[in-house]
């Protein structure tokens, strides 16, 4: 467990949390202005991912499947929000829970039918392949390094327009009141079309990052989509600033615990009951920390509502 | 009152009659079938109370099948075999959990509440996997049955008429339960919270007594269950499992007495014509799903009779 | 019977209530008046406990309950109706007072049938005969007209066998021979119960109030018997030249 090793984890929990953010950011944007708790973003998370390795196969250039993969998701999602989701803004939580839940079956299912069901691994271009180095005697992959890098860069943006445009101002607002956003003289329709696009944006975004580094396979979406339930509890639903301090928190509580809980506890009970308390400890890290977070703090630690 | 009556009697009748006419057509394969639906049902009932009566979206109901069956087969494993002592086992450990899950939850409320069932239970998951000894990924098989006297649960059409007994039991128990003061102040808790609190009523110990309640009767299901599968996977207790038996709930009618059995044959009888036509079947219930979420309102119950208050 | 001493609630630079100091004297019948946003359903929250007061001390029959939950207020005998009719809609007239029969009692009897339980019916049946609705007892809540809401709104605050009524203008919304018969069943309830009355009919008002308090932006302008409010320069140029 060296210090350098732990500066690595910790990196990656970044990396990780970065990734938990872009996820939290459109999900608790879609449920801060529309009211909608929306289980497929899950799907669109793996979407993301599908829609780029196809794009990249068939352009075969990394940068024109990425741009295509985004912009594929950004049409699927608007499309499912126009067609499926509509009619749920006025439903209570649990219709839209099971109405997403309908359509988590149904994407996984088309992906499978589509792409089969072994993982796809997506490839990488030269450039983004080999490694970095952020301090002298460390050096660090370098496409992890990129999307810790393009994730701040998103969270700045995002920051920026919830700071500071009048988009960010009705979201502050807690806009999830029809009437006062059209009495602002603003198109409703268009604009939920167009938050959801951006929330679809953002997990195609994070699916499509993941790629490389994770399995790209049906049911990845969940698999992720939980934890980005556990950001949200501990920061905070409808916070923006929450989903980033509990994406971090989570993604380097994650990281370490996987990395280093089962060498720690070799050194306190035996190495083989380490072997398996040692990552079962380690899976049920963060919903354990989730608990103790809703013990002190029952509605998370930033709650806007 | 008296439709409702007459309904079950047919319903119970229908069922038993299953297995002998089953076996005369020797169609045994329905046998099996029904009698998975009738065990889930018990779930889907359990999860009734809270959801339909209750008010409380508990998206980690399967929890406590995967408790229920992993209770039988740890005890199996270790070469307890007395059904007695593993039926309790697992209602009393699924108990304990669903309190110690619902203690937490409760607490909050709305979309919170969604979110929190559905990880905890994923936590429950992922500790079933990564436990080797019981199988973790790909779970274990049953070493052997629970043993009780008299009955043997290895025998296909005998394992039948327990899960009706329980099943009918189970209904019952429900029934009975919500219409009890504790039932009426649950129901008036998901009615109306601020009316309740106002008339000195507190939900938080009914509803967290009622996710007990739930928690050891679908632990009940699960015990159950691995007796029926002779098999058990953390499978038992994915969200998607969870989400299944939350439309069974709701496909039948929440808050009656016959909407989560009806809801449970229909939704699984419907998986099985599916499963029958294409591999693929879950990108044909996906959107059925959806628009039974979007069209239907009152459930299947309400075709039948209308719900008792 | 009831004390409140000098109770502050601010909602960001909102004052709403500012400084409110009170006492209504058991058996009192004590209206509160004053123009919309004066804060009078924010004061009615913070006593009923539905709302925890920035600052100050509420003391109920000798008691200090201002850390006290809504629900354990409700179980000490302080009742509260809403504003905004707040009853059980998918229950039965009568089932929506027996639940409010059986708030009283705790968790006593827990596991018998509600639908049988004569401890929780006849006391039920009692007051609806009380208020009126005795014939309407089968309904369900939801088919009743908006005025025999209101009325369901008190028989259940009564339900409870309150020691003050905290009463949120229960004529709202009502016609007038809607209101006359609510005025009438308050007047028989005014004695025998201790009552907050916060209402805008004034006519209601003087007619029931032993004392008035009027409030104005989260204070109390005055406290008196009616004959002295309704000749207040004060309260007139406030809220009564209005309404009068």
């Amino acid at each position: 467990m060296t210090p350098i090793l732990v500066f690595e984890q910790l990196l990656n929990g970044l990396q990780f949390g970065v990734m938990l953010f872009l996820m939290a950011a459109g999900l608790t944007l879609v449920f801060g202005i529309m009211n909608l708790v929306n289980l497929a973003h899950g799907s669109l998370y793996m979407v993301g991912a599908y829609a780029t390795v196809a794009a990249i196969n068939w352009t075969g250039s990394w940068l024109a499947g990425v741009a295509l993969g985004l912009a594929a998701t950004l049409v699927i999602g608007m499309l499912t929000e126009v067609i499926a989701l509509r009619t749920l803004y006025e439903r209570d939580h649990l219709d839209q829970v099971l109405a997403t839940f309908g359509l988590i079956l149904f994407f996984n299912e088309a992906v499978a039918m589509i792409f089969g069901r072994t993982a796809l691994y997506m490839s990488l271009p030269g450039w983004l392949q080999g490694h970095v180095q952020i301090i002298p005697g460390s050096i660090y992959p370098a496409y992890r390094a990129a999307v810790i890098v393009v994730g701040l860069l998103v969270s700045a943006g995002l920051w920026y327009v919830v700071a500071r445009t009048r988009l960010g101002m009705l979201i502050r607002a807690g806009a999830s009141n029809r009437a006062m956003v059209s009495a602002l003289g603003i198109n409703i329709r268009l604009l939920y079309t167009l938050v959801f696009g951006c929330g679809a944006a953002l997990a195609g975004l994070a699916g499509l990052m993941a790629g490389p580094i994770y399995a790209v396979q049906p049911g990845m979406g969940e698999m992720i989509l939980i934890q980005v339930f556990v950001v949200i509890v501990i920061g905070g639903i409808g916070s923006v600033r929450g989903a980033l301090v509990g994406a971090i928190i989570v993604g380097i509580v994650d990281t370490l615990g996987r990395a280093f809980l089962k060498p720690m506890l070799a050194t306190l009970i035996s190495p083989t009951a380490a072997e398996n308390a040692g990552p079962a400890l380690a899976s049920m890290l963060i919903y354990l920390l989730m608990a103790v977070v809703l013990a002190v703090r029952p509605a998370g630690l930033f709650p806007s509502k | 009152m008296r439709k409702e009556l007459v309904f079950w009697f047919v319903f119970a009748a229908l069922l038993a009659f299953l297995p002998p006419v089953m076996n005369a057509v020797g169609q045994p394969y329905y046998i099996d079938l029904v009698r998975r639906i009738m065990i889930l049902a018990i779930a889907a009932v359990s999860l009734n109370l809270i959801l339909g009566y209750g008010g409380l979206v508990s998206f980690g109901h399967a929890a406590y099948l995967g408790v229920g069956a992993y209770a039988v087969g740890i005890l199996a494993f270790y070469g307890v075999t007395n059904g007695w002592l593993q039926f309790a086992t697992a209602i009393v450990a699924s108990a304990l959990v669903a309190a110690a899950i619902g203690s937490i939850s409760i607490r909050t409320s709305g979309i919170y509440f969604i979110m929190i069932t559905l990880a905890f239970t994923q936590m429950l998951y992922y500790l079933g996997i990564s436990i080797a000894e019981f199988g973790g990924d790909d779970g274990m098989r049953l070493k052997a049955r629970s043993q009780f006297p008299l009955i043997d649960l290895g025998d296909p059409v005998a394992s039948y008429y327990v899960a009706l007994a329980f099943m009918l039991a189970s209904v019952y128990l429900v029934y009975w339960i919500v219409n009890t003061r504790f039932g009426m102040a649950l129901r008036a808790s998901k009615s109306n919270e601020a009316r309740t609190r106002a008339v000195g009523i507190s939900p938080y110990p009914y509803r967290l007594a009622a996710f007990v309640i739930a928690g050891a009767l679908c632990g009940l299901a699960g015990a159950l269950y691995a007796n029926h599968t002779n098999y058990l996977t953390p499978g038992f207790m994915t969200w998607q499992q969870s989400g299944e038996l939350m439309f069974m709930v709701i496909l039948g009618g929440m808050a009656s007495t016959a909407g989560p059995v009806l809801g449970s044959f229909a939704l699984l009888l419907l998986e099985e014509v599916l499963k029958g036509w294409t591999e693929h079947w879950q990108v044909i219930l996906g959107p059925l799903l959806v628009l039974s979420v979007i069209l239907f309102r009152r459930g299947l119950a309400g075709i039948f009779y209308k719900p008792d208050a | 019977m009831l004390e409140v001493a000098d109770l502050r609630k601010s909602f960001g630079a909102l004052r709403a209530t500012d400084g409110v100091s009170l006492a209504v004297a058991q058996g009192e019948t004590h209206a509160i008046i004053g123009p919309n946003g004066a804060g009078k359903t924010t004061l009615i929250a913070q006593l009923a406990g539905n709302l925890r007061p920035d600052s100050g001390r509420i003391r109920f029959a000798g008691d200090d309950v201002t850390a006290l939950p809504a629900h354990a207020r409700a179980r000490r005998g302080l009742a509260r109706s809403f504003q905004i009719t707040s009853i059980y809609p998918d229950f039965t007239v009568l089932q929506n007072v027996a639940l409010a029969v059986q708030g009283r009692s705790g968790a006593a009897a827990l596991w018998r049938d509600a639908r049988r339980d004569a401890s929780l019916r006849g006391p039920a049946r009692d007051i609806l005969e009380e208020i009126g609705l005795a014939e309407r007892a089968e309904v369900l809540a939801a088919n009743l007209a908006h005025g025999e809401q209101r009325q369901l709104e008190v028989a259940i605050a009564l339900a409870t066998r309150p020691r003050l009524l905290l009463l949120d203008e229960p004529m709202a919304g009502m016609g007038a021979e809607e209101s006359q018969r609510m005025i009438g069943l308050l007047s028989k309830l005014k004695g025998r119960h201790t009552m907050i009355l916060v209402e805008h009919d004034m006519d209601a008002v003087f007619r029931l109030a032993d004392r008035i308090s009027v409030l104005v932006y989260g204070r109390l302008i005055a406290t008196d018997i009616p004959e002295r409010i309704r000749a207040n320069e004060e309260v007139r140029r406030a809220y009564l030249g209005e309404n009068l």
